[in-house]
This record gives structure tokens, C-alpha cells and sequence, in this order.
């Protein structure tokens, strides 16, 4: 699945979260793609997945694809419970 | 052999290079080492034009500013003056970056300072200005790739270092550190306002309207403040100059497309920054994650906003006010520093952070005042250290305190040598 992921400059956290969320995958054999993006320049994007910290989350709104909003986003098991769980509900439809 | 040499000296092939040999390591598939080259030097030639695009656009300014208050006006972004330089310096840059990340490894994997820096385009830009600081000194080539690199790999674990009980007192444990040439005077500040502060009355039980939210989108906040402040030197500056710096157009017109200009180049220049990095930093953390057992590593300042983020908007608020005070204050040193918005809003929101967690709502406040105030005066301070005329660069000067405070040992340990 394609993922975009989302922090103030599209470098930081968002590249971090990628990567974790790609490891993710790997350990459950998930395959994930995407790109790391800011604020101004997701819109529009096509994806199956928008995954943020809650802060960031809260400001990306009208969007059509579903957002993960994630609290801590040092928290790896956090990143993995939403993710596994948004996962398998997209995967019963 | 010539187009060896021309290919060697072409900063955006020397970046993929690196990436490619990162992928090739991590035995990545074969269309994800084509891909990811490709991007990286699209990725780097990218960045290039955006500090021309910033560069350019600053030239006029810079004059209308002087004309208007017959001193030298200077905004502190790092990445611009990176990219500015890759013609005369790419391959220092690109080595200072590359062997200062091996000895990081090798530092974190014999020391005790597990510290893995992986915020990249910090690493890209003190690369450069460590090869900068050494052209002035007279010192380039190999020499200077070996002292560059040294001081990139140990500034690479002692910085995290240092910060690393003040971020075991936001985060509480030892899984991530703090890789951010800002985290100094972050702590600093957030330790004042612990001093001062009290601990027990959280910026967290605050309700904060959510009114400004839109500015915590860097375009905006940058616009706004650019054409503030491009509007301000025009009314001051000699009309007549004006309009031939517009060359004839409304000057109203003339201020926002210099202020829009000038955040373009900024976003272009991140577009490269954000196509570059999304290859080199799996390939650096992926290596580092084989070769050092235990590694932590040191990540970008937002990684710490989560922890409170009432705090991060008023000690980026705080700190923009600090900022301004400091734009006026600077005005008896050589050189005005104008608002930085991105230095201010993501140190700020960190100096906030810090400042709470040691001193609650009132340290906060004095965390991102202090924050604010102090990182523009530093960089008005340090200035004459570092000519940038020579580069054809006008209006732009460093703005990371970690690199600014090494700039300065580095011009102490120079003076026994006439340097």
C-alpha cells in the first residue's frame, strides 16, 4: 500500500515515520511504499493511507484519504497497533 | 579522465553517488537503486535552484534595506547559503558529509555516546560550513575534508550528548536523542525556565484557541512575516530607488512578489532538501543500525512536540516576540537580524517544550522568550566571524547555535596559526 506521511517540512519526523511504518510492513509482510511530505504539498496526493502526528492530524481536514493520527510518535507500538489495525479492517471490505 | 574529474566536481553526482553506493549496501532491488539515484541528484540539482531563487531575490532587498537604514540587514537561513556555495565547495561539502557520518559511526560504536545524527539536512548544511569556514582560513581539498569531517563526526555524539538529561526529562527514557545543531540553547533555555519556573502548573491545563493553527503552516507564517518586512524597508527607503528596483511597477506589487519570491525559493529549496533526503537518510540509518549495536538515534526537533503541544505554540509565540526584540536590539552590532522564521518557529516550539517540562507555564514563556531573543543575537554577535561576500552572498547568514558556537572555536584554535 502507498503511504504518504506528514510533518511540518517533509523531512523530519515524517521521513522517520515512513521508515518505521516500512519496517513495519516488512515484519508483516505488508508491502509498503510512499514519500514523506509537508503541510502544503500532500494535498491532492493520491494514496491509501495518511499517517501524521495527532498534532499535525488535527489540522488535515476534507481529506478523502483516511488520516492515522498518531500521539507519540516515538511510541513504536503505537505506530504498529493503529497501523495493523487500519490494515485489517481495509482488508475484511 | 576530464569527464571524471568534471563528473567528481558536479555536487548533485557526488550526493548520488553516496546514495547509490548506500542502496547498493543495503542490497536494495535494482529499480530501487536506479530510483533512488535518480532522485537524489534530481533531488540535489532541485535545491540548487532554489538558493539561486533565494539568492536573487534578496538582492534587491538588500539594497532597498541599506539605502533605507544605511545598515546591513541579514535573515539567518543555513540551507540556502549550503546550496549557494556547491559550485566552489561541493566536494568538501559532500566528503565533509559522508566521513563525518563514518565517524560518527565509529565514535558511537567504540564510546559510550551511542548517538547516531541522522537530521539530514542539518548535516548537509554544517558540512558546508565547515568547508566554508576553512575556505576563509585558507584551508581546502583533502586538508580540509579530513579537519571538516573530524569535527562533523565528534560534534555528531557530543552534542546529543549534552543534551541527552534534558531530553530524558521531556521524554522520559533513552530511546531517541536529540540531532539538531539548536539543541544547545534549547536546553540552556529550557533550564532557565526551570529555574524560574514552576513545574507544577502545565502549559497542558490550558486551553489554547485554535485560531492561529494556520500559521504553523511555514508558507503562510514565512509569507506574512517576508511581507512585513520587505514593506517596512520599502517605506523608508528612497522612493526613488524603489521604483526603479520595481522598475516602474505599483510598489505594492513589487513588495509581495520580492516577499513571495524569496518564500519560493525557500519551498523549491525544501522540495530538493525533502527528494534527497528521502534516500540518503534510510540508506545512513540502515548502515548505522548494522554496524552499532545499541545505537540511539539522534533525531529532529519536532520529534518532541507531541509531548506537549500547548507548549510549542507559546514558545514559538515567545520566541517570535524575542526574535523581534532582538531585530531591534541588533541594531547597534554591525548587522540587523531580521525575523528567522523557521530558526525561531522550530526552536522555539522546543524551547517551549523543554521549558515546561522543567518549569511548567511560566518556564515555557521564558524558555521561548530567551530562546528567541538570544538565537538572533548570537547570530548578530558572530557575524563578522564569517564573510559570505566572497560567494556572492548577500542578506543570509548561518542559523544553527551548535554550528555558530563551533565556528567560533574553530576561528579561536586558527589565531596561533594567523588564520
Amino acid at each position: 500500500m502507498y503511504v504518504i506521511t506528514v510533518c511540518g517540512m517533509g523531512f523530519g519526523t515524517s521521513l522517520m515515520l515512513l521508515m518505521e511504518l516500512q519496517s513495519i510492513g516488512k515484519k508483516h509482510n505488508i508491502k509498503v511504499s510512499g514519500e514523506a511530505l509537508d503541510m502544503s504539498s500532500f494535498k491532492g496526493k493520491k494514496a491509501d493511507l495518511i499517517v501524521a502526528s495527532s498534532e499535525i492530524a488535527k489540522t488535515i481536514d476534507g481529506s478523502e484519504i483516511p488520516v492515522l493520527s498518531i500521539k507519540n510518535i516515538l511510541d513504536k507500538q503505537e505506530i504498529e497497533d493503529k497501523f495493523l489495525q487500519f490494515f485489517n479492517q481495509n482488508k475484511k471490505e | 579522465m576530464k569527464f571524471i574529474t568534471d563528473f567528481l566536481s558536479t555536487p548533485a553526482f557526488i550526493i548520488g553517488l553516496v546514495a547509490l553506493l548506500g542502496l547498493l549496501a543495503l542490497r536494495k532491488s535494482g529499480s530501487d537503486v536506479v530510483k533512488g539515484t535518480i532522485k537524489t541528484i534530481l533531488g540535489f540539482l532541485i535545491l540548487q535552484q532554489g538558493a539561486g531563487i533565494i539568492v536573487n531575490s534578496l538582492i534587491p532587498f538588500s539594497q532597498l534595506f541599506e539605502n533605507a537604514f544605511h545598515l546591513t540587514g541579514i535573515i539567518a537561513e543555513d540551507n540556502a547559503i549550503a546550496a549557494a556555495v556547491q559550485t566552489v565547495l561541493s566536494k568538501e561539502t559532500s566528503f565533509i558529509l559522508v566521513f563525518g557520518f563514518l565517524i560518527n559511526l565509529l565514535l558511537a560504536r567504540v564510546t559510550k555516546m551511542k548517538y547516531i545524527f541522522l537530521t539530514g539536512h542539518m548535516m548537509f548544511s554544517s558540512a558546508a560550513t565547515y568547508a566554508i569556514v576553512l575556505d576563509l582560513m585558507g584551508i581546502n581539498g583533502w586538508t580540509a575534508i579530513a579537519i571538516g569531517s573530524v569535527i562533523q563526526g565528534v560534534t555528531s555524539v557530543i552534542f546529543p550528548a549534552l543534551a541527552q538529561p534534558f531530553v530524558r526529562k521531556v521524554t522520559g527514557n533513552d530511546n531517541v536523542a536529540f540531532g539538531f545543531w539548536g539543541s544547545s540553547l534549547i536546553w540552556m533555555t529550557g533550564w532557565l525556565g526551570g529555574k524560574l519556573g514552576n513545574k507544577s502548573q502545565s502549559t497542558e491545563d490550558l486551553k489554547i484557541s485554535e485560531k492561529f493553527d494556520f500559521l504553523k503552516e511555514m508558507s503562510i507564517l514565512m509569507s506574512i512575516v517576508m511581507i512585513l518586512v520587505v514593506g517596512v524597508t520599502a517605506i523608508f527607503a528612497d522612493p526613488q530607488l524603489l521604483s526603479q528596483l520595481s522598475g516602474g511597477k505599483s510598489p505594492i506589487l513589487f513588495i509581495i512578489l520580492t516577499a513571495a519570491t524569496f518564500v519560493v525559493g525557500i519551498l523549491v529549496l525544501l522540495q530538493g532538501v525533502r527528494m534527497f533526503l528521502a534516500e540518503l537518510i534510510p540508506a545512513f540509518k540502515g548502515i548505522s543500525e548494522k554496524i552499532v549495536p545499541g545505537a540511539i538515534p539522534a533525531l529532529d526537533v519536532p520529534i518532541f512536540y507531541n509531548f506537549a503541544p500547548n507548549a510549542t505554540t507559546i514558545g514559538f509565540i515567545m520566541a517570535m516576540i524575542g526574535g523581534v526584540i532582538a531585530t531591534f536590539v541588533s541594531s547597534l552590532t554591525s548587522v540587523v537580524v531580521l525575523p528567522s522564521v523557521i530558526g525561531l518557529f522550530f526552536m522555539g516550539a522546543a524551547a517551549g517544550v523543554f521549558g515546561n517540562a522543567m518549569g511548567g507555564r511560566r518556564g515555557a514563556i521564558i524558555a521561548g522568550l530567551v530562546l528567541g531573543f538570544t538565537y538572533q543575537m548570537l547570530v548578530a554577535l558572530a557575524f563578522p566571524l564569517v564573510d559570505l561576500t566572497k560567494y556572492g552572498i548577500a542578506g543570509l547568514w548561518f542559523s544553527s547555535p551548535d554550528v555558530i558556537f563551533v565556528i567560533l572555536l574553530m576561528k579561536l584554535a586558527g589565531l596561533p596559526f594567523g588564520k
